[in-house]
C-alpha cells in the first residue's frame, strides 16, 4: 500500500509543478459551465420550474458538473493506449506493483487536485452570479452523495481503463476512446440533465451504467430521487461498478497475453 | 502564387487522406465521435425546445441557426488549420527548420501539413441540417444570404488570426501546448446566442475574445437582426486581428533561433 501512497504524492507533486498549465486547463474547462449556466438561466427566464427542476436545482445541477467531471472524468485512458502502443507498459510489468493500482494512484492525485479546484471554482461561480444553490435538507443525502460519487469515479476509471485497452489489439484505439469519452459525456448527463431527452432515449440510455456517472449522483444531491430510491440507484452503480472491474480484468489478461511489447 | 499555393495544399491534402485512410479504425473512431458530440448536442437542443418555446428570444430554429452557425465556422477552421496544432512540435522537433527552407511560406507549410478530412465529411451533415433550418426561417432574401456568407468567411478568418497567434506564440516560447485547447474550449460558448450570456461576458465575446463576432452575427445578420455598423464592425474586427496576427508571426519568426533542433 504504501508504494501506491508515493506514487500519489509524486504525481500530486507533479500535477502542481505544472501550475501554469493545470490554471489554463481550468479556466478553458470553465467555458462550458459558464455557456450551460446562461443557457439555462435564459431557459428559466420568468419560470419557477424546468420538468420538476426548481430553478435552484437547475442553476445548482450545472455549477455541480463542473465539480463531477473534475473528479469523475479524469481518468489515464490516452496515457494507457499510448504506453501500450509504444510498449512502455514493459517496465511497469516487470515492477513489483499492480498496474491498475499504480494508474488508479495517478488518478487520484489529479482527481485531488482537481476537485481542490473545481470547489474553489464554485464558490467563485457562486459569488460572481449570486447563484441560487441548492443544499440537501437531510443530513443522510450527503452521505449517500459522497458515496454514489466515490463510486461514479471509481466506475469511470474502470470504463475508460477497459476501452485503453483495446491498445493491446490494435494501435488505432485512440479513435474508438475518442468516440467513447464523447458519447460518455452526453449519456452521463454531463452536458444536459438526461430527463429532458425523449421517454425512449432516456429508456435506453438508464439502462446502460453511464447515467450513473453524473446524472444520478446529482439528482440524489438535489434529493429528486426519495430515500428508497436513492439506495436502490446506488445498488445499481455499485452492480455496474462490480461489472467493469470484472470485465477490467478479464480484458486485462487476455490483452495481456497478446501483448507483443512492441515499440518497447 | 495563388495557383501554386494551391497545389502545394491539394499535395498535402492527398497525403493527409491517404493517411486518414491508412489509419481505418482510428479515423472511424474519431468520425464517429465527431458525428456523435453533433446528434447529441443537437438533439438536446430540440429536446429542451419541446419543454419550452424560446431562448432569449429566439425561436427553436433560430437556436439550432446559432449552433449550426457555430459548427460551420469551427468545423471550417478544423478542416484548413488543423495544421497549426503542430506547431509546438514542428519547432521543438526541429521540422520548422525544414519548412523555413521550403520555397513556399513556412504559416502556409505549416497549416497545411494536416488537412483533417473527417472534420470535413462533419461538415456535410451540418449543411444538410443548415439548409434544412433556413426553410424554416420566413423572410429571408439574397441580401440576408449574402450577409450570412460574408459574415462566416469573415469568423473563419478571425478563426485563421487566432490560430496564427497560436503558431507564433508556439515559435517564440516552444511551450504553450494548451493554448490552442483554451481556444478550442471557449470557443464552446459560442454554441449559443451571444444574447444569452450577461452585460460584461457579452461584452468579452464581441470585443476581446470575438467568439460571438464569428458564431453569432452571422446567424444575426440572416435573421436580420445586425445592423449595419455591427456588419461593419465584424469586418473590422477580422482585418485588425489578421494583421496583428501576422505581424506577431513574422516578429516571432524573427525571433527564431531554431534552438531545439
Amino acid at each position: 500500500m504504501r508504494k501506491y501512497l508515493y506514487v500519489f504524492g509524486l504525481s500530486l507533486q507533479n500535477v502542481l509543478q505544472r501550475r501554469a498549465t493545470l490554471v489554463m486547463d481550468r479556466v478553458g474547462g470553465l467555458a462550458a459551465i459558464l455557456a450551460l449556466y446562461y443557457f439555462w438561466e435564459a431557459i428559466l427566464q420568468g419560470k419557477d420550474e424546468f420538468l420538476g427542476y426548481s430553478r435552484s436545482q437547475m442553476l445548482t445541477y450545472v455549477l455541480l458538473m463542473n465539480v463531477m467531471r473534475s473528479f469523475v472524468f479524469t481518468g489515464r485512458g490516452w496515457e494507457l493506449v499510448q504506453e501500450i502502443a509504444h510498449g512502455r507498459i514493459s517496465s511497469y510489468l516487470l515492477r513489483p506493483l499492480s498496474y491498475q493500482g499504480y494508474s488508479l494512484s495517478l488518478d487520484l492525485a489529479q482527481k485531488t487536485i482537481h476537485l481542490a479546484s473545481a470547489l474553489l471554482e464554485l464558490v467563485v461561480l457562486v459569488a460572481l452570479f449570486h447563484a441560487p444553490v441548492y443544499v440537501p435538507a437531510r443530513a443522510e443525502t450527503w452521505t449517500l452523495f459522497a458515496v454514489a460519487v466515490a463510486a461514479s469515479s471509481l466506475l469511470f476509471f474502470f470504463l475508460e481503463f477497459l476501452v485503453s485497452c483495446l491498445a493491446f489489439w490494435t494501435s488505432e484505439s485512440g479513435g474508438p476512446l475518442f468516440c467513447f469519452e464523447l458519447f460518455l459525456n452526453f449519456a452521463a448527463g454531463s452536458f444536459f440533465p438526461i430527463d429532458v431527452l425523449p421517454r425512449m432515449l432516456q429508456e435506453l440510455l438508464r439502462a446502460t451504467p453511464f447515467p450513473y456517472l453524473v446524472f444520478f449522483p446529482i439528482n440524489i444531491y438535489l434529493e429528486r430521487v426519495s430515500g428508497p430510491e436513492a439506495f436502490r440507484l446506488l445498488a445499481i452503480e455499485l452492480g455496474w461498478l462490480a461489472a467493469a472491474w470484472a470485465g477490467t480484468q478479464v480484458i486485462w489478461r487476455r490483452g495481456l497475453a497478446v501483448y507483443a511489447a512492441e515499440g518497447g | 502564387m495563388i495557383a501554386k499555393f494551391l497545389r502545394i495544399w491539394t499535395r498535402m491534402a492527398v497525403m493527409s487522406f491517404g493517411a486518414q485512410l491508412s489509419y481505418g479504425i482510428g479515423s472511424f473512431g474519431f468520425l464517429a465521435g465527431k458525428l456523435i458530440r453533433l446528434f447529441f448536442f443537437f438533439a438536446y437542443i430540440v429536446a429542451i425546445f419541446s419543454h419550452t418555446k424560446s431562448l432569449a428570444g429566439y425561436t427553436l430554429a433560430e437556436t439550432v441557426l446559432f449552433f449550426l452557425t457555430y459548427n460551420v465556422v469551427d468545423i471550417t477552421a478544423q478542416v484548413f488549420f488543423r495544421g497549426i496544432y503542430g506547431a509546438r512540435r514542428a519547432v521543438q522537433d526541429g521540422d520548422l527548420d525544414y519548412y523555413l527552407i521550403q520555397p513556399c511560406p513556412p504559416l502556409i507549410r505549416l497549416a497545411a501539413s494536416t488537412v483533417d478530412f473527417l472534420d470535413l465529411v462533419t461538415l456535410v451533415p451540418v449543411l444538410a441540417l443548415l439548409a434544412a433550418t433556413w426553410t424554416k426561417l420566413p423572410g429571408i432574401g439574397l441580401a440576408e444570404i449574402a450577409g450570412y456568407c460574408l459574415l462566416v468567411l469573415n469568423g473563419v478568418l478571425i478563426a485563421l488570426a487566432v490560430h496564427i497567434i497560436v503558431a507564433a506564440l508556439a515559435v517564440r516560447t516552444q511551450e504553450l501546448e494548451n493554448t490552442i485547447w483554451i481556444y478550442r474550449e471557449l470557443m464552446f460558448l459560442g454554441r449559443f446566442p451571444v444574447d444569452i450570456y450577461g452585460g460584461a461576458l457579452k461584452i468579452v465575446l464581441t470585443v476581446f475574445l470575438p467568439i460571438g463576432v464569428m458564431t453569432s452575427f452571422p446567424a444575426k445578420a440572416l435573421l436580420g437582426l445586425l445592423s449595419p455598423a455591427e456588419g461593419v464592425y465584424a469586418l473590422g474586427v477580422a482585418a485588425a486581428s489578421l494583421s496583428f496576427s501576422l505581424w506577431f508571426w513574422r516578429d516571432a519568426l524573427s525571433r527564431y533561433t531554431s534552438v531545439s533542433s
